[in-house]
């Protein structure tokens, strides 16, 4: 890969997370933002992954994507799931 | 009112924080803190010194092993915090064994069935070679507790909890640390200092990161399936 086209991946990945990261913090619906949230750690993953950290990816992926999201799906199951 | 104060705050923090930035190297630049410190010996000599040849897993293990030490024991305590805070009967919904706690198309069944075995294998791989390839014992662990949670949701808890039996669970629960406790002891033996690796690049070197990397797969995988299941029960 091209340094360009390699730049213009980093530079679409960071504005992704910040897109995510800002519909995590707006919604209102914690199951929404749960899932939102999820995407945003597969994104850093990608960035992880592309920076040159697969061990970092890996522990993204299977962590941030994986076990919180099930653990914060879990929490709003015994919760509410509307923010007031 | 509220808002434009908080701005305004944010914006006087902001100052700082962008002069510190511009007064650090360019990115790339030789004069990295990356490039001056201990990293290029790590990249250097690590593959000999650390005995692994991912040199993650020998910063990890052996340089940064103190480290690591703590964060298991913070994973268990994590494990030990939610058993507390999260007092349940241990009672549950009555479930049939083999049978899906919620309503389920069968395509997900089945596949969840037919990817268990294959899902086992990679976390026992990632586990093994994380010494040689990326990963490692907290991100196989990480799989196989991800593969016993979808077990849960698919094939019911009761299915799911025979893979790791509630009278081993506790040991299993603090395999990280203990493993960790084990090896650090014998290093002291061998070498004289609390997780101090023999040298000479060997089996026995190898053996013992080997013997963290389960300890602390096994442990990550007990504790995320522990917080799983007590999160399900009923209060």
């Amino acid at each position: 890969m091209t340094i360009e086209a390699s730049r213009l991946f980093d530079v679409g990945l960071m504005t992704l997370l910040v897109l995510c990261a800002l519909a995590v913090v707006r919604t209102k619906d914690l199951l929404a933002a749960a899932i939102i949230f999820s995407a945003y750690s597969l994104v850093m993953c990608l960035v992880w992954d592309h920076r040159g950290a697969p061990d970092v990816a890996m522990t993204e992926a299977a962590v941030g994507a994986g076990v919180t999201t099930v653990l914060f799906l879990l929490a709003i199951g015994k919760t509410v799931r509307r923010e007031k | 009112m509220k808002k434009a104060l908080i701005i305004a705050l944010l914006a006087v923090a902001a100052i700082p924080l962008l002069a510190a930035m511009a007064s650090m190297p360019r990115f790339g630049s030789p004069e990295q803190p990356a490039y001056t410190h201990v990293a290029s010996r790590y990249l250097q000599k690590g593959a000999e010194e650390a005995g692994a040849d991912n040199v993650v897993t020998g910063v990890i293990l052996n340089y940064r092993g103190f480290d690591t030490n703590g964060e298991v024991t913070v994973i268990f305590t994590a494990c030990a915090a939610t058993a507390a805070v999260l007092v349940t009967s241990g009672s549950r919904k009555k479930e049939k064994p083999g049978e899906a706690t919620v309503p389920l198309s069968p395509v997900v069944g089945y596949v969840v069935r037919l990817l268990a075995p294959f899902i086992a294998l990679f976390a026992f791989y990632v586990v093994l070679f994380g010494e040689v390839s990326p990963g490692g014992g907290f991100q196989g662990g990480t799989i196989f507790a991800a593969l016993i949670i979808i077990l849960s949701v698919v094939a019911g808890r009761n299915v799911a909890e025979r893979v790791l039996p509630a009278r081993v669970r506790p040991w299993l629960q603090i395999a990280g640390p203990l493993s960790f406790i084990a090896v650090g002891t014998l290093g002291a033996v061998l070498t004289g200092s609390y997780l101090g690796f023999p040298h000479a690049r060997g089996l026995l070197a190898t053996a013992m990161l080997m013997g963290i990397e389960l300890g602390i797969g096994i442990g990550g995988a007990t504790v995320f399936a522990s917080i799983f299941w007590r999160l399900g029960d009923e209060p």
